[in-house]
């Protein structure tokens, strides 16, 4: 496994771990058990550092729904799934309002006809061009922060009008420095895994304040004005 | 905001997640393909895949995984399974299609791994329970992420002991078919099947023991899905789907009468 995620106490055993299930089975047990807290702290962490970030994206994001737009996520790999995940979350919360919220992610023919056509940086940027309207907002999910053709769907969101909002790990990668990035969240953390869990909180966190700040949005709509 | 797994679950998740993370590793050791399922939530069985097909540690083993359609993932998984493979549930306990997925697979000799979040499951609805949450309207994903992360990284730590990756006593007997007072597997109690081929009054049958010839000539005409009662190589009684979602699960070595 890779260095940042100590294994050293499968060792002392591994002449006789052999035979020694029972052995095995206690030190994964206390490996996902350390991995498990560790997830926790960097959410935890990952939270803290991004609410003031989350408030203010959340009340714009909230702007936009209510001026018609729409939330449109992508990512690639695992974060694709993560996209799905965070746009069925907007669509069909288990509490509260509906968010209207599509993945650019789940359908084959069309991902596989602008790679196979225009190549792979192309497949979320071409699908923002045809789709897009100026108050949708753009939630690009990433854990390296470099993937081009997440890069090229936030620059062509940008220039369509779009608010950007993207999640990287790390150190933020290219997603850190990218002047069309209106929100950049960053999980300040190695492993892939824990990132992506800790996005996955970070998500749930937007959700809620978005949700909330359609419910202020609603209230204040519905008071009466001007009265003496 | 989401909790530590130690907060959601009153008992630890750990420990029966290590057992299903030394099978897993066991079946695909042995050449088995692992199927994930997440019939309420599918983009949680494409991650699942992704993270097996394709790992994110290089040079970490790339496993034959495959994520099952949402739609009709008994009907999929039927043609594509073959004895040895494993399925990984991601799904609510109370998932009546997870429920009947499980124990279809273990008809068809595929092991299963139930990561269970919201209501658990019924004991023995699947060879491997991991309860993760209790709570999923806390948290949209359930946690379920969190937990076939663990997964995977638990069975990449058993690839590294390739000396316990034969079959071992405690990931093959637990959970199984012999927990509970009577098992079918051991005494004279009918045992279930599934209807694979029918040839006159004789149906080659799927059981957690292999596939097997069943006389079927004291029931009517039987096509390929039934479930049936068998006792001594005979067909005595169809079952209902409905019995695969009893609260005393096929599993756990009861059945209907």
């Amino acid at each position: 496994m890779t260095g940042a995620e100590p294994t050293g106490f499968l060792y002392p055993f591994l002449d006789r771990a052999e035979r020694d299930e029972a052995g095995l089975l206690a030190a994964l047990a206390a490996s996902g058990r350390a991995k498990a807290e560790a997830s926790a702290t960097i959410t935890a962490e990952a939270l803290a550092a991004a609410a003031p970030l989350l408030a203010d994206a959340a009340a714009t994001i909230a702007q936009r729904i209510r001026a018609g737009g729409r939330v449109l996520t992508i990512g690639n790999g695992g974060s694709a799934t993560d996209a799905e995940l965070a746009a069925a979350s907007f669509a069909r919360p288990p509490t509260g309002r509906s968010v209207p919220a599509r993945a650019l992610v789940d359908d084959p023919a069309v991902l596989t006809a602008l790679a196979n056509d225009i190549g792979v940086e192309a497949v979320f940027a071409r699908q923002v061009a045809a789709a897009a309207h100026p108050s949708d907002v753009l939630v690009a999910f990433s854990t390296s922060g470099n993937s081009p053709n997440l890069l090229a769907a936030i620059a062509q969101a940008h220039r369509q009008g779009l608010y950007t909002l993207g999640m990287a790990g790390h150190d933020g990668g290219a997603m850190a420095q990218c002047a069309e990035l209106d929100c950049c969240l960053v999980v300040r953390a190695q492993s892939v895994h824990r990132v992506q869990e800790a996005q996955d909180g970070l998500l749930d966190a937007l959700r809620h304040a978005v949700q909330a700040a359609l419910e202020d949005l609603a209230e204040e709509a519905a008071e009466p004005k001007g009265a003496p | 905001m989401p909790g530590t797994l130690e907060e959601a679950s009153t008992e630890e998740p750990f420990e029966p997640l290590a057992r299903a993370a030394l099978t897993l590793a066991r079946r695909v050791a042995a050449g088995g393909t692992l199927f994930s399922a997440a019939p309420a939530w599918p983009w949680h069985a494409q991650h699942v895949a992704v993270e097996f097909v394709h790992p994110v540690v290089v040079g970490a083993r790339a496993v034959d995984a495959v994520a099952v359609p949402a739609e009709d993932p008994v009907g999929w998984l039927r043609p594509l399974a073959r004895r040895g493979d494993v399925v990984v549930l991601v799904a609510d306990g109370a998932d009546r299609t997870a429920r009947r997925l499980a124990a279809r697979a273990a008809l068809w000799g595929v092991t299963s791994i139930w990561l269970a979040v919201g209501e658990p499951p019924p004991v023995g609805a699947a060879h491997h329970v991991v309860h993760l949450y209790p709570d999923p309207a806390a948290s949209f994903s359930g946690r379920a992420v969190l937990g076939y992360h663990l997964l995977w990284e638990l069975s990449q730590l058993c690839f590294e002991h390739p000396g316990l990756l034969a079959p071992g006593p405690s990931t093959d007997t637990a959970e199984t078919a012999c927990v509970g007072d009577h098992c079918v597997t051991c005494s004279d109690e009918g045992r279930l099947g599934e209807v694979l081929a029918v040839a006159g009054t004789t149906a080659r049958c799927a059981t957690e023991r292999g596939e097997e010839p069943v006389d079927t000539g004291l029931l009517g005409p039987l096509a390929p899905g039934d479930l049936v009662l068998i006792h001594a190589g005979v067909a005595l009684q169809v079952l209902p789907e409905e019995a695969l979602l009893r609260e005393e699960s096929v599993l756990a070595g009861e059945l209907p009468r």
